[in-house]
């Protein structure tokens, strides 16, 4: 080890860090750590939310597509009722019409 | 490892938690200095130096089940301290971008006992490039051979023996003209 190589090691000899410093150190970890359990959940939590919210959506649309089949059945039945009716209608003025 | 150790023969997870703590503790007391050391000689920065000094031991904690040993986890410490130095570098565009061969000679001459002396080797080191500053770091504040330097920042031992004879060779250019002048 030369001279200047000596000079060197002392202008880069170890120096120690403030006071206080293991402290934050200590409380930025434990920061870390429950925010590392929160992440930790909150995959978690928003699958659930996204599964219910898709449950949601699909019992929504069945109870619609529902409704919408009744309405139409109901719509059916009418005509149907509408069409008997107008050839009894025809029925009958075709019977008045022969006795006169 | 200890969080491994207390899962395996059933130790209640809050004094697990507790006992991994208290290594953490230890261990940044062990080694902040050594950490410390690296980063403010790397960026002369008291405040930047204890930033990044805090960024280590966090990633640390969080990768606390991968270390092994106490030699591991210095392995560890410094590798990461020299990584994140130079991120912290180049992010902040730290370095005055005068290389060393550019660095103005001292305006006072001084003999090589001088306290000023010291400071001045620091400048030097400050000018040097990224790369050469943390070999030469490594090697005279750490102590380490060429062929650890190369584990620690991933290069070859060919071209760390390279950084640390150019280096070495600039400062030496540097020092003696203020030495000599100093003694004249």
């Amino acid at each position: 080890m030369t001279e200047f190589e000596d000079q060197l090691r002392r202008a880069l000899e170890r120096k120690e860090p403030s006071a206080d410093f293991t402290a934050r150190v200590l409380a930025r970890a434990t920061r870390s750590r429950r925010m590392a359990w929160w992440f930790g959940w909150q995959p978690w939590t928003a699958a659930a939310v996204a599964a219910s919210l898709c449950l949601g959506l699909i019992l929504e649309t069945e109870h619609r597509r529902r409704e919408q089949q009744e309405g139409l059945a109901a719509k059916a039945q009418l005509m149907q009722a509408m069409h008997i009716t107008s050839a009894k209608l025809r029925q009958i003025h075709k019977k008045v019409k022969g006795s006169l | 490892m200890i969080g491994s150790l207390a899962q395996e023969v059933g130790i209640p997870r809050a004094v697990d938690e507790a006992d991994r703590s208290r290594a953490f503790e230890a261990a940044v007391r062990e080694h902040q200095a050594m950490v410390f050391s690296v980063a403010y000689h790397f960026l002369q920065d008291r405040a930047v130096a204890e930033e990044v000094a805090q960024e280590v031991f966090l990633e640390l904690f969080r990768h606390w089940n991968e270390i092994e040993s106490r030699e591991h986890r210095i392995h560890w410490l410094r590798k990461v301290a020299s990584r994140r130095c130079i991120d912290q570098s180049r992010r902040r565009k730290f370095r005055n971008h005068l290389s060393l061969e550019e660095a103005p000679e001292p305006v006072t001459f001084m003999p090589a006992t001088d306290p000023m002396m010291k400071r001045y080797i620091e400048q030097l080191l400050a000018k040097l490039a990224e790369t050469p500053r943390l070999v030469m770091i490594l090697r005279y504040q750490e102590g380490l051979e060429p062929s650890e330097i190369s584990d620690v920042l991933d290069m070859p031992v060919a071209t760390v023996k390279s950084h640390l004879q150019r280096s070495l060779a600039l400062l030496r250019r540097k020092l003696s003209f203020a030495t000599r002048e100093g003694e004249s």
